[in-house]
């Protein structure tokens, strides 16, 4: 095993030789399997179908008893607590959502809360509080299920599985029933969830580049729950254990890692820059040493746009004359380098411009108003220089 | 009479004499009465008994084979026989007893399979939430199983309803037989008039209990409005063929009793 963590109280749930025969069944679906879930990180179990993925997570609520071995939750072997005490305690996320139809949306969140006895009002504010959290419109809480879309469902869902707060969530592969563009902002938003409450989530996934996505480690299981690897997902693309791993994580795992680094990551170049007095003369030396056909233009910090060599008047008119135009190939430091290849490929100048500013999320920034922070421009050289460093 | 066999009731008979109706309408009531009590009291009792074994059979999967089977033949039981027998049991005797004992018998099978089937149909999906969200066993079947298994549910309580209406027609043989009284009156005096009206009064009181119950599941799942297919629900036409089928076989019992077997129908009136 590579990468477990040390420290044991930091662990919130521990696997040890944990094993599941189904009768009948050749080999046990689960065999031995050990592995360690740091307290408030994502957990994403990852491999083929009948891996005994969702076996081993079920095991954790005893959903599915285990025939040998010892799930650990914070110190506690999980037999020694009544079922359903240790079930409310555990927030569970389904695929499809598994919301009850024959109740109303709020009803549905409220579940777990009702079951622990709450006082109706706990239980209302609590309701509130939750569709705030996970971005449901309140009007939709009077709702039946069926009446709301898969995304909104599946947002239900894991209200319902926050509700009495537990510590420890599971997901089975939760977005696996919705459309790849819904899919992507939930994902966001479960990531964001996850900035804010920090919960220990096991998630069950045969996406990888979902558990990428999400997952601080990613636990790479073959048949019978074999554990191949576990890491965190730049660790996996960098450094396969073996060819299953490689195999699973597939033929771009450079590109993939494109997407887990941060363009703030890399060493970016200065690039074709002038000052606002520089002259057309000076600008142009700057395009000549540089090898473009346009200039940077940033006032101290501020970059204030670009120029275009033809634009330039006679060799003594400062640059500003030529009226700089707002860059449209801009990044942030916060932006993929995935991303940032993409604004790099579709751009006529070939390199993203680097800004600061507000983050922005993954996505590149398509266009900047005002006059924001220059940092640099980022090249197909910087960007591959970054991911072999 | 000149065509052929002699008719079982007199052709020059109108079929309905209404200064009859008239003067017996009071008679009615009593007979509506006891129509409806005795339908209620044996699809209510037959409901209890079907609820019980169907969370056995649910729990205990082996046992569902043996439980429907069992139910099977009591439903299978031609229902004359076994008013023959159950009035020879002391215990139950000519009456309201023996008519409920065999009637609750008849709505078993119908409610067994139909609550069994609705219980089944709960989603997968929606029931491993409800047991990974911390429902005690006995917490899902109340909160989660039974109110989805509703439709179905009631769907057999339409038919097992429809079907006891048409049957209690039949107890009047061992003497509480609601407008099954005016039927056997009829037959048993030539005089087709009390047939009628007891034969349309039954099928109206069963075509109300059905109407009855398609309220009743529209206020017990608004959420089966709210869009999403219903399961196991059959429409009020299948159940009303099933009584029909049901009653016209009896009454072809009581002929036959009748034409061959004079005597002893005289002891069961």
């Amino acid at each position: 095993m590579i990468d477990q963590p040390a420290a044991a109280d930091d662990i919130a749930i521990r696997l040890e030789d944990l094993t599941k025969s189904f009768p009948g069944g050749s080999r046990p679906a689960v065999d031995s399997l050990d592995l360690a879930v740091p307290r408030g990180e994502l957990v994403a179990l990852v491999g083929p179908s009948g891996c005994g993925k969702t076996t081993t997570l079920k095991m954790i609520n005893r959903l599915i008893e285990p025939t040998g071995g010892t799930v650990w939750l914070e110190g506690t072997d999980i037999r020694t607590l009544p079922v359903h005490e240790l079930r409310r305690g555990i927030g569970y996320v389904i695929q499809q959502a598994g919301l009850f139809p024959h109740r109303k949306v709020g009803d549905n969140i409220a579940t777990v809360p009702q079951l622990l006895g709450w006082s109706k009002d706990r239980v209302a504010e609590r309701v509130a509080e939750l569709a705030e959290l996970v971005d449901l419109d309140t009007s939709l809480l009077d709702r039946y299920p069926s009446g709301l879309s898969g995304g909104q469902q599946q947002r239900v869902g894991v209200a319902r599985a926050l509700a009495a707060d537990p510590p420890v969530l599971l997901m089975d592969e939760p977005y696996s029933a919705v459309d790849p563009i819904v899919r992507a902002r939930l994902q966001d938003e479960l990531l964001a969830l996850q900035r804010r409450l920090h919960k220990t989530i096991v998630l069950v996934t045969h996406d990888i580049d979902e558990a990428i996505k999400l997952a601080d480690r990613i636990a790479i299981l073959n048949l019978g729950a074999e554990l191949e690897q576990v890491g965190p997902p730049e660790e996996l693309l960098r450094a396969p254990a073996n060819e299953f791993v490689a195999d699973f994580l597939g033929d771009d795992r450079g590109i993939k890692r494109l997407s887990l680094m941060r363009v703030g990551q890399t060493r970016l170049s200065r690039g074709p820059v002038v000052a606002p007095t520089a002259t057309a003369g000076e600008a142009r030396a700057v395009m000549a040493a540089e090898g473009t056909d346009w200039v940077a233009v940033v006032d101290g910090e501020h970059l204030l746009g670009w120029v275009a060599a033809e634009s330039l008047d006679g060799d003594g008119a400062p640059v500003s004359d030529a009226s700089p135009r707002p860059f449209r190939a801009v990044v942030r430091a916060d932006t993929s380098l995935k991303a940032a290849l993409d604004v790099i490929v579709t751009s006529q100048t070939r390199v993203a411009v680097v800004v600061d500013g507000p983050t922005g999320g993954d996505g590149a920034v398509a266009d900047v108003a005002g006059t924001p922070g220059y940092l640099g421009v980022l090249t197909v050289d910087d960007l591959a220089e970054g991911v072999t460093q | 009479m000149s065509r052929g066999a002699a008719p079982l009731l007199a052709v020059d008979e109108p079929l309905v004499r209404w200064d009859w109706v008239r003067d017996h309408t009071d008679d009615f009531v009593d007979l509506f009465w006891e129509h409806v009590s005795l339908t209620v009291a044996a699809v209510g009792i037959g409901f209890a008994i079907s609820m019980v074994l169907a969370l056995v059979a649910v729990r205990w999967r082996w046992t569902y084979e043996p439980l429907a089977g069992f139910c099977g033949v009591l439903y299978a039981i031609p229902s004359l026989a076994l008013f023959g027998v159950l009035i020879t049991i002391p215990a139950f005797g000519l009456g309201f007893r023996s008519a409920l004992v065999a009637l609750v018998s008849y709505t078993l099978l119908i409610l067994l399979r139909n609550i069994v089937a609705g219980l089944d149909g709960v989603a997968p999906e929606v029931r491993e939430a409800a047991d990974g969200m911390g429902h005690e066993p006995w917490r899902r079947v109340l909160r989660v199983d039974l109110p989805l298994a509703t439709p179905a549910i009631v769907a057999g309580l339409r038919i097992a309803t429809v079907t006891t209406v048409g049957l209690v027609t039949v107890t009047a043989l061992i003497g509480e037989g609601g407008f099954g009284d005016l039927i056997n009156d009829g037959l048993s005096r030539d005089f087709p008039t009390p047939i009628v009206v007891g034969a349309v009064l039954s099928v109206a009181l069963a075509v109300a209990f059905d109407v009855l119950f398609v309220v009743v599941e529209r206020l017990l799942t608004p959420w089966a409005r709210a869009g999403g297919p219903r399961r196991g629900d059959r429409g009020a036409a299948d159940a009303l063929a099933d009584a029909r089928a049901r009653t016209a076989h009896d009454q072809k019992w009581i002929a036959v009793g009748r034409a061959s077997a004079g005597a002893g129908t005289g002891v069961l009136q």
